[in-house]
């Protein structure tokens, strides 16, 4: 079966692009759309490195085919800051020195996002919870924790 | 880490999709969330010549409530069946919410984690142990098929080849039922039990007596199976503490534990009657809150 042109939404930009039948998400924005900051990890949807936000839902994209995209809206870790001004939760992992190597940072934040977006004043246990489909082999995950709960802090005042 | 070739096909209705799978044979695997088939794939455990996405298909979508019985598609996903709802009953939401991580619970389906059929599935468990039928779709026509009786090994069920499972059918949630589920693993997310527990109780009208138990026992067979003779234990006893006993016991006189690098056998029979005893008790609690909310 050749490649089929495919539509999808990505970070609020209609796009189109020629996809294989075993290509995944994740192939599809990094390789076909140069959107590289969605990280390729496992490949297995254990570690949520290639985290993306698919119709509002958080999903392992490594997982995800880039022809079931078709017709759907995502969004990217690209898709976060506004020019220049970081969301706050990317300000807070910043602050809070919760990003070392960097590579799990943007499927963190994009979990963080969705579970604020449900939760805006999150317990510990809600965002241990939250993020359980993250790994991080760097921080040990206190300063990502602190991180989310300072961002919901900031998020719930403005 | 890559995905073998293989061609895609999005049909749009069952009796496409049936037709297509009819055509093909074993040549091609139904796929819904993906979280399971696509890393088979991927770990070249199986290598289909064609993956025939379900999403199309608006008749395994959707949850009713016909007298008193509640009717699930099977591409619920396991976060849906977790949010609850009217007609998901608590036991079965409470299985759903600890199946893998957020993400994995946002694409991984019900009827994904029955065909599947893993010994320790956290979707199998809680149906089991709620008397569920699943109904299968074929070339020539519907049929329905208990659960118990469903499971024939790891990853082995009655479903032919050329069969789609389209829904699941349960008893609606009703006051008197209640529901426990013990999960017992190294860590608390993305995990495969080492031993999982689903206990489900009906209380005759004076709230006490045992109607009806069925419990449930994962990752001790070669799949998710029931315990008849806990379920004979409380039968028609008052609920409680010694009569959980008797059952928690019967339930590991009759578990098959084997050894294996996760734990032992013998860990596991412990374990089983720890869990069990836990579940009855949730699962009573679970019972008696939901009469007293009706009266």
């Amino acid at each position: 079966m050749s490649k089929q042109a495919i539509t999808l939404t990505v970070n609020g930009v209609a796009r189109q692009a020629l996809v294989e039948p075993n290509q995944t998400l994740t192939s599809l924005l990094r390789d076909e759309l140069g959107l590289t900051g969605t990280k390729h990890g496992c490949g297995v949807g254990d570690c949520g490195c290639c985290t993306v936000i698919l119709d509002n839902e958080t999903v392992n994209s490594c997982l995800v085919l880039a022809m079931q995209a078709q017709g759907r809206e995502v969004l990217t870790i690209e898709g976060l800051a506004k020019g220049a001004e970081l969301h706050p939760l990317q300000q807070a992992f910043v602050d809070a020195g919760a990003i070392q190597c960097g590579f799990c940072t943007p499927g963190m934040i994009l979990s963080a996002k969705a579970l604020l977006e449900r939760t805006p004043r999150p317990s510990r246990e809600e965002i241990t919870k939250g993020l359980s489909g993250n790994l991080c082999r760097c921080t040990g995950y206190e300063k990502i924790v602190e991180a989310v709960q300072d961002a919901a802090d900031k998020m719930s005042e403005a | 880490m890559l995905l073998p070739s293989f061609d895609y096909y999005h049909p749009q209705s069952l009796p496409e999709a049936l037709s297509l799978l009819g055509e093909m044979g074993d040549q091609a695997r139904p796929l819904a969330g993906g979280t399971d088939l696509l890393v088979n794939l991927k770990l070249k455990k199986l290598a289909p010549k064609v993956l025939l996405d379900l999403s199309g298909l608006e008749e395994l979508q959707g949850n009713g409530t016909d007298e008193g019985l509640v009717s699930l598609g099977a591409l619920n996903t396991a976060s849906r069946l977790a949010s609850g709802g009217p007609e998901v009953p608590g036991l079965l939401a409470m299985g759903a919410g600890s199946l893998g991580s957020p993400q994995v619970r946002n694409r991984a389906t019900l009827g994904g984690n029955l065909v599947t059929a893993r010994p320790a599935a956290d979707i199998c468990l809680p149906l089991l142990a709620l008397g569920a039928r699943v109904v299968l779709a074929g070339p020539s026509g519907q049929r329905q098929v208990s659960l118990d009786g469903y499971f024939k090994g790891p990853g082995y069920t009655v479903k032919e080849p050329g069969e789609i499972l389209t829904h699941v059918l349960l008893d609606a949630p009703r006051p008197g039922v209640g529901g426990g589920y013990q999960k017992l693993g190294l860590r608390q997310a993305m995990e495969i039990a080492l031993v999982n527990v689903a206990a489900h109780l009906e209380l005759e009208d004076d709230g006490k007596t045992v109607a009806l138990a069925r419990v449930a026992l994962g990752a001790v067979a070669p799949f998710p199976m029931l315990s008849p003779g806990a379920a004979q234990v409380l039968q028609g006893a008052p609920a409680g503490e010694k009569i959980f006993t008797e059952a928690a016991e019967a339930a590991a006189a009759e578990a098959r534990p084997i050894d294996d690098h996760r734990g032992s056998a013998a860990y596991r029979r412990d374990m089983v009657r720890t869990l069990t005893l836990r579940a009855l008790r949730q699962a009573l609690s679970q019972a008696q809150g939901s009469k007293e909310e009706q009266a």
